[in-house]
């Protein structure tokens, strides 16, 4: 296991749902859980606490983190994520999946 | 057929929202929550926010429902001690407010990572279940996953007042592979899965009484069979599960040396092996009806 967590700088979060969590994904073989929750301690970054069943990967998880925060407006968020071994790009599709549904709604 | 994703592809949350009423399902103890389980941390194995259950309120048709969904893709829907608290706590709460309790099962059972804590679990929603049944709570079980209902949460489905099975769903102890490893591949090809549903597959187990409805692989069925039940209740007196036992004896002697599925489905009024074999839940249901006749 191996855990982390690290704020990226990303534009506020401007869309006004009363919906204050959103959970796309499931803990499964090669497949992972993200949470997406309003609340962050900043309101110009997203706060990101990870957890992998697979070590060594750090370097990429921050990257793919870096770029979803870079690509969407998600300041003043926090992600936590549980993970057991999904691909980089499975984890930017349930990021985004999270991000549609919190907010657009749905599930 | 009816269009659109079948109950059995959905995910818990889904299966949930799409069985109740428009936006009336509340969770308790939601994912934010972070209720994980402690015995997965210290294996190193990865927790998940919900403990692969997802328990709240809702509405069915108006009428208030309490309702649970299993997450089978989270260690295969396994309970575990935080899993079960969920199952135990909704149940208690059913018996206490007098508010009919459903579970979506999708599950092979105990966590076995958590042993005693796991099974404790389990055993101690089946409690609440027959205080929910001693108060007249209507409890259902809603089996139609691909995981099914095997071990613990096979028992527990059997305690509940009823049973909705679709004819993907399967109920059973021992899973097929356990029966396998234990029997031998020449007693029961668990890769059969012909045998496999024909044993323990919701049109065997409607056939025998022991699922209440059979209905088809759709959340909009699933949620017509609930309807119907909510207001009814099957009392556990002594003199039922006397009546039941001799029922299982009389069972055990009629079919406990079948071999062949279809000779027990031909027994039981079946007369069309192949068309009841590829019939839809209501289908079934009517062919199995008329054979009765």
């Amino acid at each position: 296991m191996e855990k982390f967590a690290k704020a990226f700088p990303s534009r506020s979060l401007r869309v006004k749902t009363s919906k204050p969590w959103a959970l796309a994904g499931v803990v499964g073989s090669g497949n992972l859980e993200v949470l997406l929750e309003r609340g962050g301690r900043q309101s110009d970054a997203m706060e990101c606490h990870v957890e992998t069943s697979i070590p060594g990967y750090k370097a990429s998880w921050l990257a793919a983190l870096a770029d979803f925060a870079r690509n969407y407006p998600a300041g003043g968020t926090k992600v936590t994520i549980n993970d057991q071994g999904a691909p980089p790009v499975l984890v930017n599709l349930r990021l985004r999946q999270a991000y549609d549904h919190l907010t657009k709604g749905g599930k | 057929m009816t269009g659109g994703v079948l109950f059995h592809e959905q995910t818990a949350r889904q299966r949930l929202d799409a069985i109740t009423d428009q936006g009336s399902f509340v969770e308790f103890l939601p994912p934010p929550e972070r209720l994980t389980s402690p015995y997965l941390a210290q294996l190193g194995i990865p927790v998940s926010l919900d403990d692969g259950v997802v328990i709240g309120r809702a509405r069915i048709d108006g009428k208030k429902v309490y309702l649970a969904a299993q997450v089978g893709q989270f260690v295969g829907g396994a309970v575990g001690e935080i899993h079960g608290a969920k199952l135990t706590g909704l149940f208690k709460a059913a018996s206490r407010d007098g508010v009919p309790c459903v579970v979506i099962v999708e599950s092979g059972g105990v966590r076995l990572h958590e042993g005693s804590a796991g099974e404790i679990a389990i055993a101690e929603t089946m409690r609440a279940i027959f205080e929910c049944r001693a108060r007249k709570v209507p409890t259902i079980a809603v089996i139609g996953t691909d995981i099914g209902a095997y071990g613990g949460m096979g028992i527990l489905s059997t305690c509940c007042d009823f049973r909705v099975m679709t004819e993907h769903g399967r109920l059973g102890i021992s899973g097929p592979i356990v029966i396998e490893k234990w029997m031998g591949k020449k007693a029961y090809d668990s890769s059969n899965r012909a045998l496999v549903w024909k044993t323990s597959g919701g049109k065997t187990k409607y056939l025998l009484g022991d699922a209440d409805a059979l209905v088809h692989d759709a959340a909009g069925a699933v949620r017509e069979a609930i309807g119907k039940l909510l207001t009814r209740s099957s009392p556990v007196t002594l003199k039922n599960a006397k009546a039941r036992q001799k029922d299982l004896e009389k069972r055990l002697k009629r079919f406990g040396k079948t071999a062949d599925p279809d000779d027990l489905w031909k027994s039981l009024g079946v007369r069309d092996i192949a068309r009841a074999s590829l019939a839809s839940g209501p289908e079934f249901v009517t062919l199995a009806r008329a054979g009765r006749k």
